[in-house]
């Protein structure tokens, strides 16, 4: 396999319009629907007064939970089905009209009484009745090695601090949005989703019917970052209820209001972490993670799992627990677990070798885990020592005190981080056609979020047929399609990957044999070993004869040949090896202390993970991570008001992302790795640029101003320091 | 998200337009950046919209030391303007601070006098706010209250006014041309808006009906030299202040002959601070004197539960903004 930075597949479709996205799909006789919201943070819906609302104008129909009973009881239908309301803004009914103007008009028409009980609105309001997970996610939720207790009890120093970061918000450009409509039986879904297969069966447990009479497309998202799944399917069902009441299409999108209440949220998280060392190396470990989760649903973010297996430690204690409250459900967002985690165990390590006397950088050299301590599993491949030493040279870390303190109004800081996230695999299957001209179709149901699927299946195909990209068309995001994996975990490439390789390995075979077995062609009598494939030719590497690709198919395949091959899911328990992909991430700060402002200058960020398909997208995807990451430091907070339960501020205007402005220099290194356990040495990149750097940020600004800020977002009142009379300039 | 119907009337002339503004439920819409935000979320819902930006009122002129800016003037061409630039560049400085370029292009200034307050209880339909919802209370108070104001509060209303060409047109002394159907009256700045009573927090006082035609700002070039607008805000760009000065300074001989200094993001109006001015007159530019009007600034201001770092601050940029124009640290 070669890396090639080629362009991406849809670029140009994109660039251009001509990509249809899901919600832009416009049927004839096209319904639009809105969502009614409960105005309270708990209690109960007692009615839905809808006798005005069907005088207005172009007023088609009115879902409730009424219409809700005729699906199945299961996790995606309680919020349709029961009439309880468990968070502010919760919608308990769907409007569909001729024109959205006239959904909002008649949805303004229905009154809703609704019966409100005391909310718990915030964390700390039930901290007391805080409830303990048995798992997060595939991890156990509490795990215990060695005898902590003890190890604190001896150790040189202890590090203790609580860590907590905020809730925040997905935020995908393109909002969720169905366009909808029933075929007699038969189900056609256009909606936004990361999962066309899970969404398919979800409709098909729902709706009670066979997967084979639902068709599901996302063919191009908008982004996703962990909110297009699970949360979306309840609404997305009174879509289709209201479509098969009016016996018409139905579109439904949400606003970006609703974006902060009903599509998932990065759970606030308070972190207990303590750290104990012996002669500069780690003897202990507890990190104790309390996060919010809805009163509806139990979600946990694997927060401190990777405090069990970053460093050497013998003695660690890991827990997780959950405050249920009266606010929307958190889902996985981008880099779930190690964003939050990261921050208190790299914020900590900072302040130990701080404490140590020791660079930071050293600190995590002299505590690298050679292999991992919580299964006693060797790494699949682990180049995170490669990755400090290739991140620090080019930011020049080791000279970073000779640098100037101080640029006009901005006192300069140096901070650096470990990112790290698990390479892991699903099951899934793809198609590669060759056609008898010799142009190629990969066809698999997964999506591509816009981070680049569509370049990466079309490139693993042509790589190995040796076919242009030119040549490749590539089809996605149907479930007409073989079933492809969803779009999460960092998961799509290295999942795919075998898929296709299998397919194209016996394309190949196909092929070679073909061509060798005319005696009169040019590769007449060849073995299979000594054919390649290159350059739309299949060549000899023994001699000079070669053959075209498209000569040996008019001979023998005129109609083109096709394969399917199949992927494994990661088998965990059977692992021989654990597959993880790490990162250092290394920034210089400037904070103007009178001012409390801050900003960051300059990010140069190491990753392994893998090999790498595309050094193009991957930069792309790692510095867009890091700007996730920059958010989640600086700028990204959903508030709640703690006296009615509801979100304060929903819209860009008031939940703040980096903009341009923001954003520094990103230098990217990527360290290649060779990886014996994992198929074509592939490992998810998406999550590792949007961990740890935001300890890399904290621990700068300590470093520029001598503060410890412990708390996500930083802002202004963190870094206000004296005032300019009194400060140096 | 769309908001209610409205019936939509193009006005071509300010009597007309005066004529129809006046009736009941009637609302001006000029740039639309403001008032498109208020209208999808619900928070707005006239019956009627009069459009009035193709008025004749984008002219900027200045003459005798008067300049004059029509008031349906965009901010990104009153900022480009040789007028604003070389001898008000204080204006042009707290327009480009101010929203996007794609905002700016739109935006005009009166428009911009007249935006809602950014709280987040007046934005959120439902939420106590006596601003929105006479009577109603004031959320923010007990709430959520880092963005809210420091000084000129009631028990009933903490909100802060978001613009920042305002705060720049206060220190500046500029006065607002309003027209009506009875005729037109000059206002001073701050006159146009109001301080929060208990239970009632209207914005302006103007009346239905009112347009603003123009600003006009005289005297003013004398302060082009030393002159600046310093914002602070969470983030880099595209966003509303924390906390901004407009500070403008005339030093004849070493002495500070006059001083305009008012204050963004800490009141329900832009907030001159004549105390700080008044220390500042008479004494030389320096640490001392700079100091004093930070002192004077923060007098009077009263903290909420999660605004309080904003008192600190508004002294430091006080003083920061003395600094870069003094000419002395």
């Amino acid at each position: 396999m070669n890396a090639h930075s080629h362009a991406r597949y849809e670029a140009l479709l994109k660039v251009t319009g001509q990509a249809r996205f899901e919600g832009e799909i416009a049927p004839a006789g096209l319904l639009h629907a809105t969502l009614i919201e409960a105005p309270i943070a708990c209690g109960e819906l007692v009615s839905v007064d809808a006798v005005e609302a069907p005088t207005r104008p172009g007023f088609a129909t009115l879902v409730t939970h009424d219409d809700s009973a005729s699906l199945k009881s299961s996790a995606a239908t309680t919020l349709i089905r029961e009439t309880a309301i468990h968070f502010h803004g919760q919608p308990v009914a769907l409007v569909a009209a001729s024109t959205l103007a006239e959904a909002h008009d008649a949805a303004r028409a229905v009154r809703i009484a609704t019966a409100a009980r005391p909310a718990v609105t915030q964390m700390d309001q039930a901290l007391g009745a805080a409830i303990a997970p048995e798992m997060v996610g595939r991890f156990p939720a509490a795990t215990r090695r060695g005898d902590v207790a003890t190890a604190l009890g001896e150790a040189e120093l202890v590090i203790r601090n609580r860590y907590s970061t905020q809730v925040n918000n997905h935020h995908p450009m393109e909002p969720h949005v169905v366009v909808c409509w029933w075929e007699g039986p038969k189900a056609v879904v256009h909606t936004s989703t990361q999962a066309i297969f899970a969404t398919r069966a979800t409709i098909a447990q729902a709706f009670d019917m066979p997967p084979r009479n639902i068709r599901v497309l996302a063919r191009f998202l908008g982004g996703g970052f962990g909110c297009k799944g699970q949360l979306w399917w309840p609404w997305m069902f009174w879509a289709m209820l209201a479509s098969r009441k009016t016996g018409r299409p139905v579109r439904l999108e949400l606003s970006r209001a609703q974006m902060f209440t009903l599509v998932g949220r990065r759970q606030q998280t308070e972190q207990d972490l303590a750290l104990g060392f012996a002669n500069g190396r780690l003897t202990a470990i507890t990190h104790d993670v309390v996060a919010q989760t809805s009163a509806h649903t139990d979600y946990s973010d694997s927060t401190a799992v990777y405090s069990r297996l970053l460093y050497a430690c013998p003695n660690v204690s890991t827990t997780h627990r959950l405050v249920r409250t009266n606010e929307p459900q958190p889902v996985p967002m981008r880099a779930p677990g190690t964003a939050p985690g990261t921050f208190a165990l790299e914020s900590a390590m900072d302040e130990a070798a701080e404490r140590l006397g020791l660079d930071p950088l050293d600190l995590r050299v002299k505590n690298f885990a050679d292999h991992d301590q919580e299964t006693g599993r060797p790494w699949s491949s682990n180049s995170l020592l490669s990755c400090y030493r290739v991140g620090a040279e080019r930011f020049g870390w080791a000279d970073r005190q000779k640098r100037k303190k101080r640029d006009g109004r901005w006192t300069i800081g140096f901070g650096m981080a470990t990112t790290l996230y698990p390479a892991i695999r699903q099951a899934c299957r793809a198609r590669v056609r060759l056609n008898g001209d010799a142009s190629l179709v990969v066809q698999c149901g997964t999506q591509d979020m816009g981070s680049g699927t569509y370049t990466a299946l079309g490139q693993i195909a042509a790589d190995a047929l040796g076919i242009p990209m030119a040549k490749v068309t590539v089809e996605l995001g149907d479930t007409w399609l073989p079933d492809g994996p969803f779009s999460g975990g960092s998961q799509v490439t290295a999942s795919i990957f075998p898929a296709v390789q299998s397919a194209t390995a016996q394309l190949r075979a196909m092929l070679a044999s073909m061509a060798a077995s005319d005696a009169n062609g040019p590769l007449g009598g060849k073995t299979s070993d000594d054919l390649d494939f290159e350059g739309e030719l299949i060549r000899s590497r023994s001699s000079n004869a070669a053959e075209r690709l498209s000569d040996v198919l008019a001979r023998t395949a005129p109609d083109g040949l096709v394969a399917e091959g199949e992927s494994a899911a990661t088998d965990h328990p059977k692992l021989a090896a654990t597959g993880m992909g790490h990162g250092a991430v290394f920034v210089e700060i400037g904070v103007d202390s009178a001012l409390g402002e801050i900003r960051v200058r300059r990010v140069c960020a190491a990753f392994a993970a893998g090999r790498i398909l595309n050094p193009l997208l991957a930069r792309s995807q790692y510095v867009g991570g890091l700007i996730g990451g920059i958010g989640m430091a600086l700028h990204e907070q959903t508030l709640t008001d703690r006296a009615t339960g509801c979100i304060l501020g929903k819209s860009f205007a008031d939940y703040l992302i980096p903009v341009h402005a923001d954003m520094p220099e990103f230098d990217i290194a990527m360290i290649e790795e060779d990886d014996p356990h994992l198929p074509g040495s592939v490992k998810g990149i998406g999550m590792l640029g949007s961990a740890g750097i935001q300890a890399a940020i904290a621990s700068a600004v300590h470093d520029a101003i001598g503060k410890r800020i412990r708390h996500l977002p930083i802002r202004i009142e963190d870094c206000l320091g004296p005032a300019c009379d009194t400060a140096q300039r | 998200m769309s908001g209610p119907s409205f019936h939509y009337i193009e006005a071509t002339r300010l009597d007309d337009a005066l004529a129809q503004g006046a009736r009941h439920g009637a609302t001006y819409v000029a740039g639309g950046t403001d008032f498109l935000q208020l209208w999808k979320t619900g928070l707005a819902a006239p019956k009627t919209v009069i459009d009035i930006c193709r008025l004749p009122l984008a002219e900027i002129s200045y003459a005798g030391d008067t300049l004059s800016l029509g008031a349906l003037s965009r901010l990104s061409d009153v900022a480009a303007h040789p007028d604003v630039k070389i001898h008000h560049p204080l204006i042009a400085d707290a327009i480009l601070a101010s929203a996007s370029g794609q905002l700016r292009n739109m935006a005009t200034l009166g428009g911009n006098l007249l935006q809602r307050t950014r709280c987040p209880y007046f934005r959120s339909a439902g939420l106590a706010c006596n601003k929105r919802a006479p009577g109603s209370g004031c959320g923010a108070r007990d709430g959520e209250n880092r963005h809210a104001a420091l000084f000129g509060t009631s028990s009933g209303c903490v909100a802060t006014h978001a613009s920042d060409l305002a705060v720049a047109l206060a220190a500046l002394d500029a006065e607002i041309v309003v027209a009506s159907a009875a005729g037109e009256r000059r206002l001073r700045l701050p006159d146009l808006y109001l301080l929060p009573a208990p239970t009632t927090a209207p914005d302006s006082s103007l009346a239905d009906g009112d347009v603003i035609t123009a600003i006009s700002i005289h005297d003013a070039c004398r302060f082009a030299p030393r002159s600046t607008y310093l914002k602070i805000r969470d983030r880099a760009s595209f966003e509303f202040a924390v906390v901004s000065v407009a500070a403008a300074l005339q030093i004849e001989d070493g002495v500070i002959t006059a001083a305009r200094l008012a204050a963004g993001g800490v009141a329900p109006l832009p907030w001159r601070l004549h105390g700080s001015e008044a220390a500042l007159v008479g004494r030389a530019p320096g640490k001392a004197a700079f100091a004093a009007a930070g002192d004077l600034a923060i007098e009077g201001a009263t903290p909420l539960a999660k605004n309080a770092f904003k008192i600190p601050l508004l002294r430091s940029a006080v003083i920061r903004a003395l600094q870069t124009i003094g000419g002395v640290s």
